[in-house]
């Protein structure tokens, strides 16, 4: 049996112990193995590195949970205060982030959008004959204007017709 | 019904103290195994572990509940440790494939590995263990001894899948040759 073989099946013994083989190989491989001492060692001794990693303990400090807890109570503790006397804080602070999100998303859309429709619309004015100063009045109008008043309509609208629960 | 990874959702969501508590002694100890094998020492651990709580504290409501706690709580304590080496020089932080750690056993401390050795396998391991690249070592812990699936470990090291098989085999081919050419 040549040496590419045994790498092969080596190989598949890396993939086995790591959880990642298929059915099938490892079907072949337990036939080899059975067949093979040189992959049979190799297993075996992959199999006590394994166990040997499994042979440290490291001690933790008693004091160390004390420790952290006496750090983590006031923490917790100021939070819960807050959500006590203010339960809605917490999520009209996440919602005011959401719409903020929101706004900037849509307003650079509007932006984006803006420049593109101004490109096709120029394609469009010509055979059409508008002039340049009626085709900028144009996209202000009907598209910048309306795009701009729809993003800054999420400040005033109710918080279901944002999308926010 | 609710499951054990909910209801540790909502505990954190909550800031609740006793769920806080019951989480640090159930993985105190994994966190200190981990956080010791991407650090490859002992000394300062500690300050690590207890950051990695108070971070748990504050930033919990981002655990969904949906998958295992310990990925989640590794990959906490991984950003800490990676934060801190970065900012302080006490912890010598090296780039290896672009973001491990390079342990600091030039230090002339003892290993922690030595002193944890607690069976003789252990022992022989102790000192590739303690000189074996990082990113090899923390491999070989979540998969070995975390018992965490290749995707865990992947979304941990935030490297894809294939990288985390190769660095545990790479680790493994580190190892073996202190076992070769021995019956179990």
């Amino acid at each position: 049996m040549n040496i590419d073989h045994h790498e092969s099946f080596q190989r598949m013994i890396d993939e086995s112990l790591v959880g990642a083989i298929s059915a099938e190989k490892e079907q072949s491989l337990r036939e080899h193995l059975s067949t093979c001492t040189p992959c049979k060692e190799y297993l075996s001794a992959s199999k006590r590195v394994i166990a040997g990693l499994s042979g440290f303990s490291f001690e933790v400090n008693p004091t160390l949970n004390a420790r952290i807890l006496a750090a983590l109570r006031p923490q917790a503790e100021q939070v819960h205060e807050v959500l006590a006397h203010h339960p809605d804080a917490m999520r009209q602070h996440n919602m005011r982030f959401k719409i903020w999100a929101a706004f900037a998303v849509a307003l650079s859309m509007s932006i984006v959008g803006s420049a593109l429709v101004y490109q096709v619309a120029k394609l469009l004015a010509t055979p059409m004959y508008f002039d340049n100063a009626q085709l900028q009045v144009g996209v202000l109008v009907f598209w910048l204007l309306p795009s701009f008043c729809s993003a800054l309509w999420m400040f005033a609208a109710p918080g279901e017709k944002r999308g926010v629960a | 019904m609710e499951s054990d990874t909910q209801r540790i959702a909502l505990g954190l969501r909550q800031r609740d103290v006793v769920v806080l508590k019951t989480l640090i002694e159930q993985y105190q100890f994994r966190l200190v195994r981990y956080l010791v094998s991407l650090l490859g020492r002992r000394d300062g651990v500690d300050d690590f572990v207890q950051e990695t709580w108070l971070r748990v504290l504050e930033r919990g409501a981002s655990y969904d509940g949906h998958s295992r706690f310990e990925p989640w709580l590794f990959r906490v304590a991984r950003n800490i440790a990676f934060d801190a080496m970065r900012k302080r020089p006490m912890f010598s932080l090296d780039s290896n494939e672009g973001d491990g750690i390079r342990s600091s056993s030039a230090s002339g401390e003892p290993s922690p590995y030595m002193l944890a050795a607690r069976t003789q396998d252990a022992e022989r391991l102790a000192h590739s263990l303690q000189t074996l690249e990082p990113v090899y070592r923390e491999a070989l812990v979540l998969r070995f001894q975390e018992d965490l699936s290749l995707q865990e470990i992947s979304v941990i090291v935030g490297a894809p899948v294939s990288t985390v098989a190769s660095r545990i085999y790479r680790g493994l081919a580190t190892l073996r040759p202190q076992f070769e050419g021995e019956t179990a």
